[in-house]
């Protein structure tokens, strides 16, 4: 009674006085541990678990570029078309980066396979291949890619002539 | 460009000439001795009598306001100039002050010209003969200018041309044939005593030619020289004639005071003998042989004794002081026994054409150079022609240390070799009188001269057939000119380095010649051959065996005159070459009479043009229209209207197309024309402002280009009518083009603008560089003896007279009519130029420098000028390329020349900072 008394005084008490009387498969299962769980775990699936982690890791790593062209289109934004130290700072890193990486996308994968590392790959690539596009419209955009006839103008061969003249006021 | 003050006279030099000498005297007075001389030129200098060097000179006016009638020195100078009204003027003889003036008008301005001048006892004294009639003689006081009463005329019927004045005695020969008279009056006695004597006392009648002159030099005692045989002078109201008879008939002869009573001097040049100079005591006759000399070697030709200053010395001994003129202009200072003190060449002083030459290569470069050009041969010939030359190159290096103190002396007269930056070259000068000069560029020294007498300089061109690139031949220059006498063709041809005839020689040719040009393409010899065209429009091509060579040439005639232009195709058809007439155009319209060609101006032949567009704000390409054939012709004629225009045609003279024209009304042309690349500028006189003005014009093809890159431009090729801008300047006069190719063209798109200059101007040129990266200057010779420098960017067509934003940013200034000329842009300095006839521009074998020589009526500078490319006003392509570092080099090794130099300086200097 007293017990029952407790029990319903000290809702959340546990009673560890009983245990004596019960059998130990009576034993309640401890909270939050489920028998059917338990049975069906295996190697194998804790396996697939991990390889699945690593594609969708992988998936953020080759979706990164991408993910940087907002990023790179504020920047070059903010640095504006003037030709002065930070802008072209700027605009060498928007050009470096993505060709470093373009380099580095072998050992980037390195312990990839399987079915979607090519798609990765391509992924990866083509990102980079925007930030460079990106950068490259900026240096367009900024002046310096030499684009105009006026470029190359130092390059011309000298006039070559068909006709030659002599002559001036008669002599008579 | 600015120069440092320890750079002053290192890439420039003047001399100062004072032209022909008409008057000269010893200043015997002061203390310094000197010698004073005015000229032909209009000059009046003070000459040091030890150097030959100009110690002070006033410059006149070079119109007949300026003319020297008489130049008297005794404690001070006295000149009279001007032709009615005259100055007189007193100046002082050791600074050249001026002391004081008055002017002077004669009634009888129609005779003016024949007066004659001279001081006596203070006074000035002027004659005016009125042939077969009277002598009017006027007396004025030298000072002051008062005259001493009335104008004295003396009655005498007997004058005529041929009298001489021998001051104060005035002496004709008179009479009918056989039965002449030798008469002379003192002017200047108050009674009028008339010598009067029959001519067969003094020479035989039957041989008498007339001829009468007087004695040279300010002759101490009044005398004349009858028909170039004898001598007679006036003593005592009497003749007297002389025993000693004139030596030769060309001999110029002069009386002296000497120690021992007057002595005759006598100096003429003969064709085999040289000159000679002798002496005789007039009272005994006897020969002075201390004063004798005969030199062969030295050439005076038409030897005149200008001035004679004798002195005593303690051994009785005469030191005499003989300046002698020669129809070439030289003067001579010779001391008693013939020896030359100085030489001055005064033909320097008109100067009608120069050309710069390359100097050849060091023979240890050459060596060089012939080693690497042998191409063929096995890998072995190569590696022992190697050893060779290097074994050859020891040896002459030993050779060098053992002789090293001959090579000393040996290097100041055997430099004439190229230098690294290619600065140093020969200058040859082709001068009025005939006389061509060979100088060195870098110290202005004299190198050889020839005096061709029979040359007609006045329209002469000079061409530099083969240059000294080509080592194993030699330098070959021609001079094209006329005959003195006959005005037909003349050809000398001669090496440029020595100043010896070659190939062609001196050539005289039979018929009158229209023009001349030089082939372009050199035979196996690399001489390029040269194309006369005759009158009868023949031509002719020298040597023989270039004719073959003749092809796609073209020779224009402009007659100065009548502002016709005539264009003449060159053929070869296998046997001969002859002209073909194909175009001409009149300048002054059709129906307009009176308009007459001012000045001609073709792009230099030197001028190699490496930039074919201008890089605009949005940095498309403005095209040029760079046409080689392209001639600008300035002409200026009456217009009903107008009272005077001035046009200006640039006209392609292989076709005869007309690409660009413009007229200014109300305005006379100066013949000053400047024409490089696409730029055309020249100068004119506008009456309607009174004032000069600069037009400057640029020809461009647009923004798309004709032809394509590195295609060869040809004036026959380019019909095709591009839409470009057209501007509402037609020439009305008819290009009548006999040739069927010439149609109608577009004219190309053309800027214009006039510029207003502060200061009156003689001579224009551009400068040209050896690629023309770097900006172009225009220089300018002033009045004022500067010769500036305007960047071409101040005279750019394309000022905007409100620039935009993308106008700014290309470098464009905004449009003011007024040219500043600041004093740094000031090439001489403080080293005034005074009348600069021409301006001569070469460029050097380094990217932003250019030679310049100005040759004046008085002067003659040459300044190695470096300018520097700025940035903003480039009108080249903004480099990036191997041009422009070609340019970079350049500049740093402009900047190294003056360091190399300033190591050869003994002795360093404060730079001023």
């Amino acid at each position: 009674m007293s017990l029952t008394k407790t029990n319903k005084k000290f809702k959340w008490a546990l009673d560890f006085s009983q245990k004596s009387r019960t059998s130990a498969s009576d034993l309640p299962s401890p909270p939050g541990y489920s028998q059917a769980t338990n049975a069906n775990y295996s190697e194998s699936s804790k396996d697939t678990d991990s390889n699945l982690l690593l594609i969708k890791k992988l998936w953020d790593v080759a979706l990164g570029p991408l993910k940087q062209v907002p990023m790179n289109l504020f920047i070059m934004y903010m640095a504006g078309n003037s030709i002065s130290i930070f802008p072209i700072m700027m605009v060498g890193m928007l050009i470096v980066r993505p060709i470093k990486a373009l380099f580095a996308t072998q050992s980037t994968f390195k312990m990839v396979e399987g079915t979607q590392a090519a798609g990765q790959k391509f992924v990866y690539f083509i990102g980079n291949v925007v930030n460079i596009l990106l950068a490259l419209y900026k240096c367009q955009s900024m002046g310096l890619l030499p684009t105009h006839s006026s470029d190359w103008l130092a390059f011309e061969e000298p006039l070559t002539r068909v006709e030659h003249i002599g002559g001036g006021i008669s002599m008579l | 460009m600015c120069i440092y003050e320890d750079q002053i006279g290192k890439f420039d030099w003047r001399q100062t000439y004072v032209g022909r000498i008409k008057f000269a005297q010893f200043d015997t007075v002061s203390t310094a001795k000197k010698l004073i001389v005015a000229t032909e030129e209009n000059v009046l200098a003070a000459l040091h009598l030890k150097t030959g060097q100009v110690v002070w000179r006033h410059v006149f006016e070079s119109a007949s306001t300026g003319n020297i009638q008489l130049l008297h020195v005794s404690d001070k100078i006295v000149t009279v100039s001007g032709s009615n009204p005259y100055l007189v003027r007193g100046w002082d003889s050791g600074t050249g002050v001026l002391l004081w003036e008055w002017s002077l008008t004669l009634q009888d301005n129609d005779n003016a010209d024949f007066s004659e001048w001279w001081v006596q006892q203070g006074l000035l004294v002027h004659m005016l003969p009125a042939f077969n009639s009277h002598i009017e003689v006027t007396m004025y006081n030298l000072l002051t200018g008062h005259n001493r009463g009335a104008t004295s005329k003396l009655p005498a019927p007997w004058i005529n041309e041929g009298c001489v004045l021998t001051p104060p005695f005035y002496s004709c020969i008179s009479g009918n044939v056989g039965a002449q008279r030798l008469l002379s009056v003192d002017v200047t006695s108050n009674a009028v005593q008339i010598i009067s004597k029959p001519l067969f006392d003094y020479i035989s009648l039957d041989i008498f030619e007339g001829n009468l002159r007087p004695l040279d030099a300010n002759s101490a005692v009044p005398g004349f020289i009858i028909d170039d045989k004898k001598i007679v002078l006036i003593k005592n109201n009497d003749f007297e004639l002389l025993s000693v008879n004139v030596a030769d008939e060309s001999a110029s002869a002069s009386i002296i005071d000497g120690s021992n009573g007057a002595l005759l001097l006598q100096a003429w040049t003969d064709k085999i003998l040289g000159f000679s100079l002798i002496a005789h005591n007039v009272n005994s006759g006897q020969e002075v042989s201390e004063l004798k000399c005969s030199d062969r070697n030295l050439r005076i030709p038409e030897a005149e004794i200008a001035a004679v200053m004798c002195t005593r010395t303690a051994k009785e001994h005469h030191a005499c002081r003989i300046l002698v003129n020669g129809a070439d202009d030289a003067i001579h200072l010779m001391q008693q026994g013939g020896r030359v003190l100085w030489t001055r060449e005064e033909a320097l002083a008109n100067v009608v054409a120069a050309e710069f030459v390359d100097l050849p290569v060091s023979e240890t470069e050459a060596t060089i150079e012939s080693e690497f050009d042998q191409k063929e041969g096995s890998i072995w010939a190569a590696f022992s022609r190697r050893l060779q030359t290097q074994f050859q190159q020891l040896q002459t290096l030993l050779h060098s240390f053992q002789h090293r103190d001959r090579m000393v002396e040996n290097s100041n007269s055997n430099n004439l070799v190229r230098d690294y930056f290619n600065l140093h070259k020969i200058l040859v000068l082709v001068t009025d009188v005939g006389k061509i000069i060979g100088m060195d560029n870098l110290s202005g020294e004299i190198l050889w001269r020839r005096y061709e007498p029979s040359l007609d300089a006045e329209s002469v061109g000079v061409f530099t057939r083969r240059t000294a690139w080509h080592p194993p031949y030699d330098a070959y220059l021609t001079i094209v000119g006329k005959h003195e006498e006959t005005g037909n063709g003349l050809i000398i041809s001669l090496n440029p380095i020595n100043g010896e005839l070659v190939g062609e020689r001196f050539l005289q040719l039979d018929a009158r010649l229209l023009q001349c040009a030089m082939l372009h393409r050199a035979d196996e010899e690399k001489l390029h051959g040269l194309a006369v065209l005759y009158e009868d429009e023949n031509i002719q091509v020298f040597p023989v065996s270039s004719e073959r060579l003749v092809k796609d040439m073209y020779i224009y005639v402009a007659d100065r005159e009548t502002a016709k232009v005539q264009g003449y195709a060159l053929k070869y058809d296998g046997k001969s070459a002859y002209a073909q007439k194909i175009w001409s155009v009149a300048l002054g319209g059709a129906g307009a009479a009176g308009h007459r060609i001012v000045a001609a101006a073709a792009r230099s032949r030197l001028e190699r043009t490496h930039s074919p567009g201008r890089a605009l704000a949005d940095r498309s390409v403005l095209y040029k229209y760079t046409n080689p054939n392209l001639v600008l012709f300035l002409t200026e004629g009456p217009d009903p209207v107008h009272k005077e225009v001035v046009r200006a045609v640039a006209v392609d003279v292989a076709s005869g197309a007309v690409a660009a024209a413009t007229s200014h009304r109300r305005a006379r042309a100066l013949p000053l024309a400047v024409h490089a690349d696409n730029c055309l500028a020249y100068l004119y006189r506008s009456d309607k402002h009174r004032r000069l003005e600069i037009a400057t014009m640029e020809l461009y093809e647009g923004k798309e280009r004709w032809l394509p890159a590195g295609a060869a431009f040809s004036s026959f090729a380019s019909e095709r009518a591009p839409a470009v801008q057209r501007q509402a300047y037609i020439l009305p006069a008819a290009a009548t083009a006999a040739a069927p190719t010439v149609t109608e063209r577009s004219l190309t798109d053309r800027h214009r603008q006039a510029y207003n200059l502060p200061a009156g101007t003689t001579a224009a040129a551009p400068t040209i560089t050896e690629r023309s990266l770097t900006d172009r200057h225009v220089l300018l010779a002033l009045t004022t003896g500067a010769i500036v420098e305007i960047p071409w960017a101040f005279l750019d067509p394309r000022r905007p007279a409100m620039p935009t934003a993308e106008q700014r940013e290309e470098g464009l200034l905004p449009y003011v009519p007024e040219l500043p000329l600041p004093a740094d842009a000031v090439l001489n300095y403080n080293r005034t130029v005074h009348r600069v006839s021409a301006l001569y521009t070469h460029p050097a074998g380094i990217e932003s420098t250019s030679l310049v020589l100005a040759t004046g009526l008085g002067e003659c500078a040459r300044i190695v000028r470096e300018c520097t490319r700025t940035p903003l006003a480039s009108s080249s392509p903004v480099p990036c390329s191997p041009p422009a570092s070609v340019s970079v080099c350049a500049q740093c090794a402009s900047i190294h020349v003056p360091r190399r130099h300033r190591v050869h300086q003994p002795r360093t200097r404060h730079r001023p900072r």
